[in-house]
């Protein structure tokens, strides 16, 4: 109890004096988790509507490897990342590993199929009536994709708060790929590791609860936006 | 708009689910498509508003092969809600439509007036009662003033005084804004009550069109016979 109570104050410690080496290691850490999230949102968002509107053969088998990568333990995603751009490797002219490049390229990886998943099952059946209903007013395809947006908004947005969630949590994938170099790719989880490994649990506890702060700020943020228009007393997009 | 249909075919795997050699629905008429399950009423909805791909065939809009997208629309039998206020699903088209905010609230506070919607104008339309849902959908399809109408089941959730208000909306729009509507029905009262034409499909074929009158009291067919002596006598 001790370590954890002195790991509290150490993080309000190290928040208010703006430690140099913490604050790096936290801009690291969003700006991976950040941009990783952005691409596999953006490209996992589309494809997992897709992949939900469309009948076709292999669909099932598709669905199966989908779900499948969405449990991928990111030690082996990192592992197949870092075998990639190894020097022997297929990519390792393009000498990208341990830069934070390969850590975004791992973590990107490792959110994309949650992304998908997550669309794919919010979608459904829900994805066809919308898309007819849009039809039968005489909606555009931004339009209909506008309305699209708002009505899987909820699960869109849960799709990336796991996607989040499972990037800014994630350890094995970037302490792989990106080595945790000091000031170039440590991150909070790799820093908490190898705190813990030199004893110095105070500290480890504290950027432990500063990552969860974090992490508990983000999450509200986009619950925010999750709520229904109404119970949020708010205007929507889509009305303005 | 009047509707001309040639050599339609629609086949789900092996089975045959309509085959129509020609059909013309005139405009600024009511016709009600009836026959018994499977006959392929709904079918036939979907494809002519574009829902569906036909296998065969071609279908004229006012002599035209492209589908009217703008000028028409369909009410489904379970109408899909925006999460929204009714007021919000009743504007939808009009706002995508790019309408000036003080007609859009004109034209559903008078559509909402005349299908008895006004009190609900301002609750969630996916909490609604399923005949409230229904009469949201025909407000929202209407409000764009679409020249073609495609009706499923129109009413089948609702009570008979918020039927009979939906069916006089139906009948001015056909008589005096020249509206085609064509519609989906089991009942075969409210084809009676509601339609200028009957269109009976069996197995997916057009057995019998006609003027109503004629349909209930003189039908030409055997099979149209045999489905009204079960049916309606």
């Amino acid at each position: 109890m001790d370590i954890i109570a002195e790991g509290l104050v150490e993080a309000l410690r190290l928040i208010a004096s703006f430690d140099r080496e913490v604050f790096e290691v936290v801009l690291t850490s969003l700006y991976v988790t950040f941009v990783s999230l952005a691409i596999a949102g953006g490209a996992g968002i589309p494809a997992g509507l897709l992949i939900a509107g469309h009948r076709f053969r292999m669909k099932g088998i598709l669905m199966r490897v989908i779900y499948t990568l969405m449990g991928m333990p990111p030690v082996l995603c990192g592992l197949i990342v870092y075998v990639v751009f190894m020097r022997r490797g297929p990519l390792g002219s393009l000498s990208l590993n341990y830069t934070v490049t390969v850590m975004i390229i791992a973590q990107t990886l490792l959110i994309l199929p949650i992304i998908m998943g997550i669309t794919i099952s919010a979608a459904g059946e829900r994805q066809e009536q919308v898309r007819k209903l849009a039809r039968t007013l005489g909606a555009g395809k931004r339009q209909t994709a506008g309305l699209l947006m708002h009505e899987l908004k909820p699960g869109l947005i849960t799709a990336l708060v796991s996607g989040f969630s499972r990037g800014i949590s994630e350890v094995g994938a970037v302490m792989i790929v990106g080595g945790n170099i000091e000031g170039r790719t440590r991150t909070m989880t790799t820093y908490i590791s190898q705190l813990k490994g030199m004893g110095e649990f105070e500290r480890a506890v504290a950027v432990g609860i500063i990552l969860l702060v974090l992490s508990f700020a983000v999450n509200s943020l986009l619950y925010h936006f999750q709520k229904p228009p109404e119970s949020a007393g708010r205007k929507e997009m889509l009305w303005k | 708009m009047e509707i001309e249909v040639d050599g339609l075919e629609k086949t789900y795997g092996a089975r045959k689910v309509l085959s129509i050699e020609h059909l013309t629905i005139p405009s600024g008429k009511i016709t009600a498509v009836v026959g018994p399950n499977g006959a392929g009423k709904t079918t036939l909805l979907s494809i002519l508003a574009g829902l569906e791909e036909k296998d065969r065939g071609r279908i004229f809009y006012d002599g035209a092969e492209k589908i009217p997208f703008q000028q028409m629309t369909m009410v489904f039998q379970k109408p899909c809600m925006i999460s929204a206020t009714v007021r919000k699903n009743i504007a939808w088209p009009l706002k995508i439509r790019g309408t000036a905010k003080a007609e859009t609230a004109e034209k559903v506070e008078r559509l909402a007036g005349e299908l008895g919607l006004t009190p609900f104008l301002d609750r969630r339309a996916d909490r609604l009662s399923a005949g409230e849902t229904q009469k949201t959908a025909f407000a929202r399809a209407l409000v764009f003033d679409p020249d073609l109408l495609f009706l499923d089941e129109p009413g089948a959730n609702m009570d008979p005084h918020a039927l009979i208000e939906m069916e006089a909306v139906i009948r001015r729009l056909a008589s005096e804004r020249n509206k085609t509507v064509l519609l989906v029905t089991h009942n075969l009262a409210q084809a009676s009550r509601l339609a200028d034409d009957v269109l009976f499909l069996s197995e997916g074929r057009a057995v019998e069109h006609c003027k109503t009158a004629d349909f209930f009291a003189c039908p030409r067919e055997e099979e149209t016979k045999r489905f009204l002596e079960i049916e309606w006598r």
